[in-house]
């Protein structure tokens, strides 16, 4: 075998030896904003039980309409889920006019609802929320928010931790009056 | 011609009967996967090590499927492009030490990544070390 010819087998060799390699992704690295996130997540109840926090937290899931899944008192847990509706009537409509063009300028060939049948149909909704006693008295809440789409023919859309701030401030505010009402035994 | 498909057709289902049952049990060393998903703790309060495990799993963005304190078990999925879902159990090792174990899958697929399993128990570490101090 000629020089230049090992040259060239080696180089195929190592070439298909790192496509065989794969990198695998960082799965439990933090990110940089975990902690953003946290701050975004979490919130303090002062002098509070927290066994109060906890009854607090199921009614207002209840209220919000979410199933609880799991319950364990002695680490605080609570998980919970909710099917809800996830169409944007807007981007529905428009869909429907794109698919009914399409059907009449193919003169009733392409009648197939391809673009209504990508658009968001429900969403699984699952949360955990997780109360952690403190020295001080207090009591820290800290939830997070996950969330699978469907489209109308059944397939997963998007799948994501919601990282909407909106929607947290939203849920605290609803679980600070609920734990104001469960002090007063409302 | 026909002799060779006998032959070949119920090797190649026996072949697809083998694999597809082999995923039933992992082939892997169990010892080298113990080792892999398991970090000692000087510590024995299961409690706090369990609080300690779910807030690495929220500061990871994971969701709870199940808590048992009893069994101290934990289990919890993250949603992504892909679906990760860990176990992470906690356990006497001896009068003064503890033992936490996390396996972990993406979608169908086992981890068997010892740095993956690191960087878990590296964010572990750190909460566990904020529990103890109580720092927020």
């Amino acid at each position: 075998m000629r020089k230049p010819d090992v040259l060239l087998a080696l180089l195929a060799i190592s070439s298909l030896l790192s496509s065989c390699s794969t990198t695998q992704p960082d799965y439990f690295s933090p990110s940089q904003s975990s902690v953003a996130a946290r701050k975004m997540q979490a919130r303090i109840y002062s002098s509070v039980e927290e066994s109060d926090v906890m009854s607090a937290a199921a009614a207002v899931l209840q209220d919000m309409g979410y199933s609880i899944d799991e319950v364990e008192l002695p680490l605080g847990v609570i998980s919970a889920s909710k099917r809800a509706d996830a169409t944007n009537r807007l981007h529905a409509f428009g869909t429907l006019t794109l698919d009914s063009m399409k059907c009449a300028f193919t003169f009733l060939m392409a009648c197939n609802g391809e673009h209504y049948g990508e658009i968001d149909d429900v969403q699984d909704i699952r949360l955990t929320l997780v109360s952690i006693p403190q020295d001080s008295g207090n009591v820290a809440v800290r939830i997070t928010i996950q969330r699978t789409i469907y489209d109308k023919r059944g397939r997963v859309s998007e799948q994501s931790t919601i990282t909407d701030a909106d929607v947290y401030e939203s849920m605290f505010a609803k679980l600070s009056k609920a734990v104001f009402l469960e002090e007063q035994g409302i | 011609m026909n002799r060779y498909l006998s032959i070949l057709v119920p090797m190649l289902a026996l072949s697809a009967c083998a694999s597809q049952n082999s995923a039933i049990t992992a082939s892997d060393s169990q010892v080298h996967v113990r080792q892999m998903q398991t970090r000692i703790y000087d510590s024995l309060d299961k409690r706090d090590t369990l609080r300690s495990v779910l807030a690495t799993l929220q500061d990871l963005g994971f969701v709870i499927d199940t808590a048992d304190y009893e069994m101290a078990t934990i289990t919890a999925t993250r949603l992504q492009e892909y679906q990760l879902r860990v176990t992470v159990t906690v356990r006497d090792r001896n009068s003064n030490q503890l033992a936490v174990r996390a396996n972990a899958r993406v979608d169908d697929q086992t981890i068997d990544d010892p740095a993956t399993y690191q960087d878990f128990f590296t964010v572990l570490d750190k909460a566990i070390f904020l529990t103890r101090h109580n720092v927020d």
